[in-house]
Formats: structure tokens, sequence, C-alpha cells
């Protein structure tokens, strides 16, 4: 019994690029030209079995977003049938639809109606959504005295209670600390063994291997792959050579003196990767095109944690002078112990001339699993040195003087 | 947790079609959602109230401030023929009908724009935001009666039971509203000019209808061509059955009506079948 079956459905989008912006004019002069269009989806014919759990993974624009609009019945497909058996919760952004001027329990009511409850049914559940929440003392604040955590618990807590049949997850694991972290984990796992079904779209590879029972891969708006998770995550690892290849032949400004051709995390044995062991080495390649020479090159290697944001980014100009002559080449970058925590993360890289970014390529994805265990934010490479009880008192006072002043 | 399979509902997506199917399908899925109907329309009189220093009087002050300003307009500086008791009750009775009207429609043409993040994210019958404008609209509306009875009273102007014929008008006033709110927002979701032109549209559309001048005035070669814009037949008819003892003058609402059953269904299709892609271009 499948509760949830795609025929051979498409999805077209029109690129009109300033739509929101566009007025009646505009609109009027190009009518009856034919503007163009693109297929954010082709052809995906899928279904998902009741008690299933289902991770689709994919690069950025391989329609992930697209498909997940579609089963939640955001936008309608273009060609093809959806068919749906159940009640659906879509947690794709946790507290959307929240009031700021609104206190918690009225954003329970707010939230929980947009997201299909009855009231009777927010009426039964709300001291239990307010609990998970942890915010049982706030439910007469308004939301917008409440910290971001408190938010976004608060949303998830909300979607969490949904009585649905299937369940459909985006990055939302990635919210809140860790401590909160591991209880929607423990949730989702919960209501897994409860026999909801589960599709779970997202970058990070440890969760679908972990929460996943079968893995899709959807590559340019097609489903190339399909198995248990860990075979599909090989694919996927495949794909990030192969993927920059075709963006390539797509480059419409080919004036770029140079451009990354590739980036590969690279494991022990020199296979792509997709996963990382915090406190292990890492190893990476950008393999990279000079059409002109470039005199003052810099490339750079930039690590994103889940929301964009910049955990770090390295440049080649401290270390090492580049001249890129005209032709192909490669660059490795490898740390002996990478001090990321365990997490999903994005790579990206770019090249430089003279401080002027050339060629930016779009981010990598991995995920970081625990190797040496992190108490705080982040792993520090380092080594202990038992040092004797004498020794240590006896450190002169006048040598401490001396440190201060270089 | 789940409750037995047999009572799960199987829903199927399809392309959009423009099939009076959709109206069906549409209302069926809008019953399901009434809660959430209810839930939002409440948080619309919440929201608007909580914020604002005046709170609830903001729903007597619209007609309130246009009666006094269109009565030393119109009764003081020009003296405008009028009838069934003074110039103030006169255009008080008319400004109720219109001013719901016209604050439903304003405020529900934008709720598809305004709430894009709503709409890019959660999946709920789209007509419920324009419906919960239109029905908060409503609400100001029943305030601000609360004056007209005061006002009526110290006119001494005497109600009979034919005011209750109120009801049926303001029907037919909610269903035009509710036609013009599913249009226009939806329009707006791809033209955003619909939000510049509102101001404009709804002051000339308050000129062809009787709220300041009566019907009596209007020339008999214009009537019919007047009587189709539905709003003159429940502005004359609210005002006739209030302050005239309840008599209808059913020549100019009928063509109105005619118009609303017509293009209620059909702003209802069109709606249903914008929405389909409506994420993909707001």
């Amino acid at each position: 019994m499948y509760d949830l079956e795609f025929h051979s459905v498409s999805k077209r989008y029109r690129l009109a690029g300033r739509s929101s912006n566009r007025g009646l004019l505009d609109k009027l002069r190009w009518f009856g030209r034919r503007s163009g269009s693109f297929w954010a989806l082709r052809d995906v014919s899928f279904g998902v079995r009741s008690g299933e759990a289902l991770g689709i993974i994919g690069h950025n624009g391989a329609g992930k977003s697209t498909l997940l609009k579609l089963i939640s019945n955001i936008t309608s497909p273009t060609e093809g049938e959806i068919r749906i058996r159940g009640r659906i919760a879509a947690l794709l952004e946790v507290g959307s639809g929240f009031h700021p001027e609104l206190t918690g329990r009225e954003n329970v009511y707010l939230s929980g109606s947009i997201l299909g409850m009855r009231r009777a049914e927010i009426n039964n559940k709300l001291d239990s959504i307010l609990e998970f929440a942890g915010v049982l003392n706030f439910a007469d604040v308004p939301v917008k005295r409440y910290s971001s955590g408190m938010y976004v618990r608060l949303g998830f807590a909300i979607a969490a209670h949904l009585d649905a049949d299937i369940l459909l997850l985006d990055e939302v694991l990635a919210v809140g600390d860790a401590k909160f972290q591991e209880r929607c984990q423990e949730r989702i796992l919960e209501l897994k063994a409860n026999g909801t079904t589960i599709v779970f779209i997202s970058h990070d590879l440890a969760s679908v291997r972990r929460l996943c029972d079968r893995g899709l891969l959807l590559n340019h708006g097609r489903l190339i792959a399909e198995g248990t998770p860990s075979e599909v995550i090989s694919e996927y690892a495949l794909l990030g050579r192969e993927r920059n290849r075709v963006e390539e032949s797509e480059l419409v400004n080919a004036r770029k003196p140079a451009r990354v051709t590739a980036f590969t995390f690279l494991d022990e044995s020199g296979r792509p990767t997709t996963e990382l062991q915090t406190g292990f080495p890492a190893c990476a390649i950008v393999e990279y095109e000079v059409m002109h020479p470039v005199q003052h090159a810099a490339i750079s290697v930039l690590f994103y944690a889940s929301g964009d944001w910049t955990v770090a980014s390295h440049f080649t100009t401290i270390d090492l002078p580049l001249h890129l002559p005209a032709g192909t080449g490669a660059i490795e970058f490898s740390t002996d112990e990478l001090t990321l925590p365990p997490g999903a993360y994005a790579a990206g890289c770019s090249i430089e001339d003279d401080r002027q970014q050339i060629d930016f390529v779009s981010k990598t994805y991995f995920t970081v699993v625990a190797g040496k265990p992190v108490r705080g934010r982040f792993h520090s490479p380092h080594t202990w040195r038992e040092l004797r009880y004498t020794e240590a008192v006896s450190h002169e006072p006048s040598r401490t003087e001396g440190d201060e002043k270089p | 947790m789940n409750g037995s399979n047999q009572l799960r509902r199987t829903k199927v997506i399809r392309p959009a079609t423009f099939s009076p199917l959709t109206i069906v399908r549409g209302a069926r899925d809008l019953i399901h959602y009434r809660d959430l109907l209810l839930t939002l329309t409440i948080h619309r009189i919440n929201v608007r109230y909580k914020q604002s220093a005046l709170g609830i009087a903001w729903a007597v002050l619209q007609p309130l401030l246009l009666m006094i300003v269109y009565t030393i307009i119109f009764s003081v500086v020009v003296k405008m023929p009028h009838e069934g008791g003074p110039y103030a009750v006169f255009v008080y009775a008319a400004l109720l009908p219109w001013t719901f009207f016209s604050t439903a429609v304003t405020t529900s043409a934008s709720s598809l724009v305004a709430h894009n993040n709503l709409i890019t994210k959660v999946y709920f019958p789209r007509e419920i935001l324009p419906l919960t404008y239109v029905l908060a609209a409503f609400f100001d509306f029943l305030i601000a009666s609360v004056i007209l009875m005061a006002l009526l009273g110290s006119y001494h102007v005497s109600l009979t039971a034919g005011a209750l014929l109120v009801c049926p008008i303001m029907l037919v006033a909610v269903l035009f509203s509710l036609a013009m709110a599913l249009l226009l927002s939806a329009f707006q979701v791809r033209f955003r000019d619909i939000g510049i032109a509102m101001g404009l549209l709804l002051q000339l559309w308050m000129y062809a209808t009787p709220v300041v001048y009566p019907y009596s005035i209007v020339p008999d070669r214009f009537v019919f061509w007047y009587s189709l814009n539905p709003m003159a037949g429940v502005v004359e008819n609210f005002r006739r059955v209030i302050l005239q003892h309840g008599t209808m003058n059913m020549a100019v609402l009928l063509p109105g009506v005619i118009v609303c059953m017509l293009l209620l269904p059909l702003a209802y299709l069109y709606f249903k079948t914008s929405e389909a892609t409506m994420a993909d271009v707001i």
C-alpha cells in the first residue's frame, strides 16, 4: 500500500525573472511572445510505502525543493499526477505563520490551524506543545519577546504534534541547540516507530543514513538513482565531479580568465567522499582551468554551516603565492585534524585575481560525523604533555616578565 | 497514532483545469478547513485592534468622520436633496454598507501578496485569506451599526419590522464583496498595479453608488446601467428599509443580484485556477 505516489510528474517554471515586480503594461507588452521556461522536475515517478522512511538527496537545483512543494501542495504539477493517502504534515519552515504581537498560546492556535489542526485538537494538545517547546511559563508572552531558540522550538513542537500519516521533513533537524535537536530526532524516531510515513529531504547525509529505509537521488530534475541510503549516498558523492562538467558547458560567461571545474573531498584511499570525521585528517581537491594566465591568483576554500553562515574560510594568499599559467591544474587543501563539529555543512571555493573574484562554485554538501569527541563549539587540535610537579613550580618570575614583552 | 486506514482521505493533485468541478472540489476543501477560517478571522480582528491605541473605536470612527464631512459639504455648503430624515442619518445609513464593501475589498485585495511567506511555505485553501478580511470587515460593520441605532434614536427616526430586510440586502453585499475579493486578490498576485489603483477605483465607485446623493436623482436613461452595480442596489435598499419603513426598490436591486450571482462562481473558478501556480509567481 502506497501512501504517496508520483506518476510521471513534471513541473515547469517560467523564466520570468522579475515576475514579482512586473506591472500590467510589461505583461501586455510581452503578451504573445513565448517567454523562456525550464523543467524543474521531469517525468519523476516513485512510491512511498506506508510506514516507510524515504530520503531524497541531490545537489542545489536538482529539484528537491520543487518536489517538496509539490508534495505539500504549495504548487501544482505541470504534468502527471500525485496521490497522497492520509494527512500530511510538512515541517518545512518552522514558525511560519507566527504573528509577533500574539502570545505563544495564541500562536499555537494560529500556526496549528494553518498547518491543518482542528481547534478541538489544539485544545487537547496545547499543554503538551508548550511543554515540549519548553515555553510553558511564557505561554502568555508575545512571541516577539521570545529568544530565537524558543521561537524555533515552539514552531517545531506544533508541527511535531500534528497527527499526520505522512511527515515531510526539510532541514528542520538542524535547528536549535544540540539538546533540542536530540529531542527532535527522538520525536521523529518515535513517530516512525508508530508507523508514520516519512519523506526526508536534506543535505544532511548522515541523518538520511540514520533515519531512512530507502533513498532517491535527484539530478537536474530527474530521478537518477534509487536504493538503500548508502547506495544513493555513494552515487551522490560521485555526482559531485560529473555535475561540474555539466555546469561548465552551460556557463554563459565564457570570458572568465579561469574557472573552478571540480571540488571534491577525498577519503584516505583517495576516493570521493561526502563524509568527514571531526579531529581526523581531511583532504579536498580543487580542479581548475585557466584560459588566460592569472598573475596574482588566490584560491579559497570556504565552509558553511546550515543557515548559510561561513564557519571558516581559507585563502592560499597567506601561505602560497600562485601564478596560474594557461591550462588545467589542481590544488590540494588538507588539514591534519578537522576542527568542525559533527553536522551538515556546505563547502564552496573560489578563484581570485588581485582580490577580484573570478569564479565561485556552487556549494558542495558534506557531513561531518563524530570522530574525536567535541565538548564545546569546535574541536581544537591539541596535545597533552604531563609535566612533573617539581618542574611546574620551578617557574621563575623573571621569565614570565620577559614573555610579556616580546 | 494513525487513525484507522479506512478514514484516510486520498488526495489527488493534478495540473489545474478550468472546469466547474474545480468549484465543487474547492468548496469541499474549504469546509474541511473551516476551523482555520474561524481562527484566522478572530486573529485578524484581534490584531487590528490590539496594535492600535483607539482599538475597536476605529470601526466606528471611519464612517462617523465621513458622515460629519459629507454632512458639512452636502447639507451646509451645498444643499443636496435627501429623503427620510436629516442628511446626517441619510448619509450614515448609506456609509455603513459602503464602508463595509470598501474596507472588505481594499484589505482583501492585498491579502495574498501580504502573506506571501505563508503561501510559499504552507498549503491551505488560499481563498481563506481574502475571506477572513471580508469577515473582519463585516465585524466592523456590526460595530458601526450600533452608532446608527444611536443616531436614529437621537433624530427620533423609528424602526419598523421591515428593517429586518437589511439581512438579505447585506447578504448580497457580502457575496459581492467576496467575488471582488477573490478576483482582485488573485489578480494582484500577478499584477501589483491593483494595489496602487485600489484607492482611486473605490473613490470613483462610491460616486457610482447612491451614498452622498439619493437614488431618485439618477436620470431615467441611466437607471439600467446604474443598477448593474450591485452596490447601488444594496446601498439604496439598505437606506430605504431603515429610513423609509421597509419598502424595497427591486428594480435597482435585481440586476445587481444577477450580476453578483454570475460573478461569484466565475471569480472563484478564476481564483482556484490561478491558485495552482500562485506560489511560483508571488
